[in-house]
């Protein structure tokens, strides 16, 4: 860039070429540099189109003779005509034809109203110096992103990860947890059958068989009481200990343990337990009524601990689903969107405050307090050449009129993360500007004003 | 905008109207509006059949002075007695009045609308008897007729019998009378007016006539007390040999008024009609009583000069139903007539009723003109295209739409803002966040020479910290309640106050709220727009104001149909007073009467994205026009739901070729700026407000001639074609001006229209082809999204601006092209109005208005108002000659001399463009084909 380091020098680039366009547009005004080979000083003119020949004192004398408006380039005779604003020191631009002399400055270097009441300044070199300090700041802000989006990139890669592991290990949990349950399953089923037999028994007085039904059983009802011990006192216990107990104890144990839970226990049995003053035979009938209960109670405690550890499964199932569906989203070729998820932004707008969080919700509050839904993601609407520049949010809360209210989010790029504004332009339509460095490309280095000439 | 849409933001206090107000489906609720059996007059008026009237002449009371007949009618069932008054008036019109001889205490007649007292022509006594009297209406061997047992009027031309007035014995005139709820006062009845001799008699008849509705009536929730009791008045007119009568606007029906036997009379009272339907005579918005009657020989109209609600029952004929006296026995009267029959209900006032009798049509409307005015000549600018939506929400957003119009090269010159743009609907103020700094705003357009219009609507919020609000209430400027109070009624802002517009003082004080320090963030660019002016009321019987309300010492009752052009003249005298009398206002409105087109433009109210709607905008702009309000247009994409694109494009296409050409959208539609359906469709929006564009001054030449004449810009064909029976009830096509015809696509997947083109010794050529086509046939015309049937008559020369820049104002120093469309005689004649396009500079002559005539080759230019002065820049780049033959030299001729114009002839379309003539608009010149 020449001007920077010489500004003189510049100066002196400048002036040489305002004096060149002058001279320039005395003779074809209107037209860029590479145009300039379809208007060289002859006879005749042939329209661009090749659709005419025209005598070349005909061209730019106001008055249209092509069906191009090639003839027309410097005066609004043409309706489709274009008129090339040259705007040295600033951007050249072609603007319609039908803007030359509308009393309306469009020009910068003022060339448009040559014939007109307005009194344009030659603003090209304001808006020149204000474009470069403008692109200055926008090529700051873009490194200054793009270092960012950088960082995030990298951070998103790790989350990606963590995220891939966490899932991982929520399928390990899921897997064991499913194994758990089969085997609680059994067991209730167990339960449930002995408790059916116990219940049978008592029915038909046999009395004389529950003790049997015990001592068979003796395993299962020891991991009933294992269990119940697990689930109600604690793991302190230790699991061997408990397996070599005497059926006396195990019952007092479980006793001990209910009488901490809400379950009522009848005077009588506890009485039978810790009275102990009758003999063995007493004791021996006891202990048997006792073990008709525990298998009742059993099952119970066996259901109850199903349902338990299906809930687990159901609840890490959950989880595993939604880090799919998490893991499902487009957060962009690196990744680098994915930590906007989990994350809300807010803005004020008059009477409103937006929340936008990215990948989930987005929702409108008002001073009232009434919170309204404006969408929930739906996806990525950007163009085909930059597809992740827009957001859609869709099925937010129904409208008077019918339809739900949709949010369009555009993403631009910024050093900071942050809602920049919502509009509403048609009822239940919202437009969200939504800033991060992610959204920096470097493609936007391009643009430029032509400082050299 | 409608006001139900108010409820959803109005909170469960009124959940029980949201419901009542979605139990319908997307038509209006009919059940909100009254039927003619739900109002009591039109119910009691109604229920009398023709035959033998009871009122009788008393032709001894007859008094004639140089300007007017009175006479004295007797009833002779109840013996009140009427006072007729006959006027002529200058220019064919006759003017007949009927009031109570002596009312209870004074009956309203309507003020402001005549635009003065009109001017009489003497009457002479031709002959008279014992059954009657005639008197000569000036030339054209013209009398009246007035007979006495019983009375009626007949108007006669020669042997032809024009008008009769009573001929079916309905005038019905009831008078005012004291309550007699109680029987402390039965003789009370009797105290005025009525014959001594028989009060037996007399007394009878009243208490038959004691029904329901006459001192109370109630509909739906709302009861009106009727202080004054009944006091309807009716007539008939009887229309030998006419089978068409148009007029009566404003109605969502065809332009050629249907008879009303089968169903409800059309009613005539201003309502803000949520969602109106077609093809029905409910009132809507606004209100002219001026019906036109046509027929090959004659046009005539019949103005009914009264603001009441109005019914108007239309017959046509049967054979025998008019027995003509002995009076008119010499009249060649055959009953094979067509004849169609009239009968106007209004509820109160008196019968004020102006005969318009042509006999051409341009005559009735310079009759209608000589009694209302013409119209407003309005700002140049205004006749370009609108861009309204409710709402454009903040000033960037206007900012961006602005923006819009460049990047995509549409012109435009106004953009508007809806209710929302106000403080929280207070009009006259601005958002403080949303409009935080309008004059920046403003200024903004102003830089692109575009302007604005911000909505000020005549409901005024309740709020002690409301400037306005306070200051009518401390002048005491609202209208009263019955009792005495403020009325107060529920509008856009919640609770509102009505000011009263039928008062001078309020008038004037509204006008000067207009003024750049008291409307703050005003500037010159910035114009008015009245809408609710019905008035519309939210909770108010048909969602209008009660009419027992007080307007000083008148019911609301007498001026209903009056208020929305008090308050849209009120408006238009603020915007002219702020400029110090300079410049043209621009107020549109949506509540009209007769006279309003003396104020600026109306628009057809809240349609909808609908075909029919489409359809329907012609013919409801064609009857404003017949009845003076040229200016007049409709939502283009319809107000309610939202137009697919198709229709959106053929409503551009339409709207073009209409004088009021705005884009309107209600809040709850997808927004529809001209480029968001594609670049396809941009373009032919593009175009055709392109095409709009270079049309602009041929609008506004005929808007010139519309405020000079009162002659339509929008007519009907039978307006130019009167003898051509064909043309008599087309309503999908029309005239601009005499010369240009333009049929829009109104159709939904047209492939083609069929264009009736009248004339048999005319030619048309299309404008955009330039193929020629003869005159009295039905073309078939293939169509595609981009066609729009336009021609240009043979015999005509219309200036164009084919320079078409970001608005009018950018073009006005641009140069013209002549198209000059030539008849079988290879004439063509035009003319060219020029002025500073916004000031009433016009009136002092400060104009330029050129005519342009071709005739054996030679096409000139001259001075028509050789007195006036005024000079442009314009120029003439171009002369289209459509059915030329070819030239061999084209010479040009002006004050500086002569030289030779190049020229290019199309043979195929024998098409010749004389290339850049140059000389200036405003200078005599002569081109000579050779």
């Amino acid at each position: 860039c020449s001007f920077l380091s010489s500004e003189m020098r510049f100066h002196i680039i400048t002036a040489a070429f305002l004096w060149a366009a002058f001279v320039e547009s005395r003779k074809i005004r209107g037209i860029s540099s590479s145009y300039k080979r379809f208007y060289r000083e002859r006879k005749s003119f042939l329209c661009i189109d090749g659709s005419k020949i025209i005598p070349f004192e005909q061209v730019n004398d106001d008055y249209c003779d092509c069906a191009d408006g090639s003839d027309e380039p410097g005066t609004s005779a043409c309706p489709r005509g274009r008129f090339y604003c040259t705007n040295l020191g600033f951007r050249p631009h072609y603007i319609p034809s039908s803007r030359v002399n509308d009393g309306i400055c469009d020009c910068c270097d003022a060339s448009d109203e040559y014939n007109s009441h307005a009194r344009c300044q030659n603003t090209c070199w304001n808006l020149g110096q204000k474009e470069r300090a403008y692109v200055e700041g926008q090529m700051k802000t873009l490194d200054e992103g793009l270092r960012l989006k950088q960082q995030l990139i990298e951070e998103g890669v790790l989350l990606w990860r963590e995220k891939q592991a966490q899932l991982r290990e929520l399928q390990r949990a899921a897997e064991d947890l499913q194994i758990k349950l089969e085997e609680h399953r059994k067991r209730k089923h167990e339960a449930d059958r002995l408790k059916e037999q116990t219940l049978k028994a008592l029915k038909a007085g046999d009395r004389g068989k529950a003790p049997s039904i015990f001592r068979t059983h003796f395993k299962t009802f020891a991991h009933f009481a294992e269990l119940f011990q697990f689930t109600q006192l604690g793991r302190q216990a230790n699991k061997l200990t408990i397996l070599h107990l005497t059926h006396l104890k195990i019952a007092r144990l479980c006793l001990c343990a209910a009488s901490r839970s809400p379950l009522k226990i009848p005077p009588y049995i506890w009485r039978a337990l810790f009275g102990n003053t009758r003999g063995a035979q007493s004791q021996q009938r006891r202990i048997v009524n006792l073990s008709d209960l525990l298998f009742c109670l059993a099952a119970e405690w066996e259901a109850a601990d199903l349902k338990k550890v299906e809930e687990a499964y159901e609840t890490v199932n959950m989880e595993i689903s939604d880090l799919q569906k998490k893991l499902e989203i487009d957060y962009g070729t690196d990744w680098e969107y994915l930590f906007l998820n989990g994350q809300c932004y807010k803005l004020k707008v008059y009477e409103y405050m937006y929340t936008l969080c990215p990948f989930n919700t987005v929702s409108q509050k008002s001073t009232a307090g009434t919170e309204v839904s404006l969408g929930l993601w739906g996806m990525w609407a950007g163009p085909a050449k930059n597809r992740y520049s827009q957001m859609v949010y869709e099925n937010g809360e129904p409208c008077w009129q019918g339809g739900s209210r949709t949010t369009s989010v555009t993403l631009t790029c910024g050093t900071e993360t942050g809602l920049r504004s919502v509009k509403e332009p048609s009822k239940c339509q919202y437009i969200m500007d939504f800033e991060t460095p992610v959204a920096c490309q470097p493609v936007l280095k391009q643009r430029g004003v032509h400082s050299e000439l | 905008m409608c006001c139900w849409f108010f409820l959803r933001r109005m909170g469960p206090v009124l959940l029980l109207w949201v419901a009542v107000c979605l139990s319908g489906s997307w038509a209006v609720d009919k059940g909100n509006f009254k039927t003619c059996d739900q109002s009591a007059f039109c119910k009691r008026q109604r229920a009398m059949k023709p035959g033998e009237s009871p009122y009788r002449a008393l032709l001894e009371t007859m008094e004639l002075t140089n300007t007017r007949l009175t006479l004295q009618l007797i009833n002779d069932n109840n013996k009140v007695r009427l006072l007729l008054e006959l006027y002529r008036l200058q220019g064919n019109i006759t003017r007949v009045k009927i009031n109570e001889l002596k009312p209870l205490k004074p009956r309203y007649e309507v003020p402001d609308v005549l635009i003065r007292e009109p001017p009489t022509e003497p009457l002479s006594l031709l002959s008279q008897d014992e059954n009657g009297v005639v008197l000569s209406l000036g030339a054209e061997s013209q009398r009246v007729i007035v007979s006495a047992r019983p009375f009626r009027l007949d108007i006669v031309e020669g042997r032809d019998v024009l008008m009769s007035l009573n001929s079916r014995g309905l005038l019905g005139f009831e008078h005012l009378r004291m309550r007699k709820d109680t029987q402390a006062d039965p003789e009370a009845e009797n105290k005025e007016g009525t014959d001594p001799a028989n009060p037996a008699e007399t007394a009878k008849e009243e208490e038959e006539k004691v029904e329901d509705g006459m001192w109370e009536e109630t509909f739906k929730t709302h009861t009106d007390s009727k202080p004054s009791g009944p006091s309807a008045v009716s007539l008939d007119f009887s229309l030998p040999g006419v089978e068409h009568v148009y007029g009566i606007p404003e109605h969502g029906d065809s332009l050629k008024l249907k008879t009303t036997d089968s169903g409800d009379p059309y009613r005539l009272y201003n309502l803000d009609v949520f969602q109106y339907e077609l093809y029905n005579p409910m009132a809507l918005y606004g209100s002219v009583p001026v019906m036109l009657s046509h027929n090959a020989r004659r046009t005539m109209g019949i103005f009914w000069l009264n603001a009441a609600e109005t019914w108007v029952d239309i017959s046509s004929n049967t054979a025998g139903k008019t027995v003509f006296g002995k009076m008119l026995d010499y009249v060649q009267g055959s009953s094979e007539t067509p004849q169609t029959d009239v009968r106007w209900i209004s509820e109160s006032g008196i019968i004020d009723v102006f005969l318009m009798l042509g006999p051409t049509p341009r005559d009735v409307f310079s009759q209608y003109a000589s009694l209302t005015g013409t119209q407003a000549f309005p700002p140049l600018a205004s006749l370009g295209y609108h861009q309204c939506r409710w709402n454009y929400n903040d000033q960037e957003d206007v900012r961006s739409v602005d923006a819009g119009f460049d990047e995509h090269d549409i012109p435009y010159d106004f953009i508007w803002l809806d209710i929302e743009h106000t403080d929280g609907k207070r009009y006259f103020t601005w958002d403080p966040h949303k409009f935080a700094s309008p004059k920046e705003m403003l200024q903004g357009l102003q830089d692109k020479k575009r302007k604005m219009v911000a909505i000020v609507d005549p409901h005024i919020k309740v709020d002690t910290n409301y400037k306005i609000h306070n200051e009518i209430r401390s002048r005491g400027f609202y209208v009263k309640n019955k009792d005495g109070g403020d009325y107060e009624g529920w509008c856009w802002p919640g609770s509102a106050g009505y000011p009263d517009f039928t008062r001078p003082d309020m008038r004037a004080w509204w006008a000067s709220q207009f003024a750049y320090d008291q409307y703050e963030g005003t500037m010159e660019n910035l114009y008015t727009w009245n809408d609710m002016n019905e008035p519309s009321v939210f909770n108010g019987p048909e969602v209008t104001m009660h009419k027992d309300a007080m307007h000083e010492s008148w019911e609301h009752r007498d001026v209903h149909n009056l208020y929305g052009l008090y308050v849209h003249r009120a408006t238009a005298e603020g915007l002219i007073e702020r400029s110090g009398g300079v410049e043209r206002p621009f107020v549109l409105t949506r509540a009209f009467f007769a006279g309003s087109q003396r104020y600026g433009a109306v628009w057809t109210g809240d349609n909808a994205a609908e075909w029919d709607h489409l359809k329907i905008s012609i013919p409801m702009c064609l009857s404003l026009g017949l009845v003076g309000i040229s200016f007049c247009g409709a939502d283009v994409g319809g107000f309610f739901k939202s137009p697919s694109t198709e229709l959106l494009v053929r409503w551009y296409q339409t709207g073009a070729y209409q004088p009021f050409f705005r884009a309107h959208a209600h809040l709850d539609t997808p927004r529809r700026e001209p480029w968001l359906f594609g670049p396809e469709n941009t373009a032919l929006i593009r175009e055709v407000i392109r095409q709009r564009y270079t049309f602009l001054p041929y609008w506004y030449q005929l808007f010139y001639l519309a405020y000079q004449t009162g002659e339509p810009v929008m007519r009907p064909l039978w307006v130019e074609y009167p003898q051509d029976p064909a043309t008599f009830a087309l309503d999908d096509e029309f005239l601009l001006g005499r010369d240009l015809l333009v049929h829009p696509v109104t159709e939904e997947g047209a492939r083609g229209v069929t264009a009736y083109l009248p004339g048999k010794h005319e030619v048309w050529f299309d404008i955009h082809t330039f193929q020629k086509h003869n005159g009295g046939q039905n073309l078939y015309i293939p169509v595609t999204m981009s066609s729009i049937p336009v021609f240009q008559r043979g015999g005509s020369i219309i200036p164009r601006k084919l320079r078409v820049r970001r608005s009018s104002t950018c073009m006005e120093h641009d140069p013209y092209t002549l198209y000059v469309a030539l008849d079988n005689r290879r004439t063509a004649e035009g003319e060219l109005y020029i002025d500073d396009g916004h000031t009433f500079n016009y009136e002092k002559k400060e104009l330029m208005h050129r005519k342009f005539s071709f005739a054996n080759g030679v096409l000139s230019s001259v001075d028509l108002e050789p007195n006036a002065q005024f000079t442009t820049k314009s120029w003439v780049e171009r002369i289209i000659i459509l059915g030329a033959s070819k030239p061999s030299m084209v010479t040009l001729k002006t004050a500086d001399g002569e030289n030779q114009l190049e020229f290019d002839f199309d043979a195929s379309m024998s098409v010749l463009t004389i290339r850049k003539p140059g000389m200036n608009a405003g200078a005599d010149w002569t081109v000579t084909l050779q």
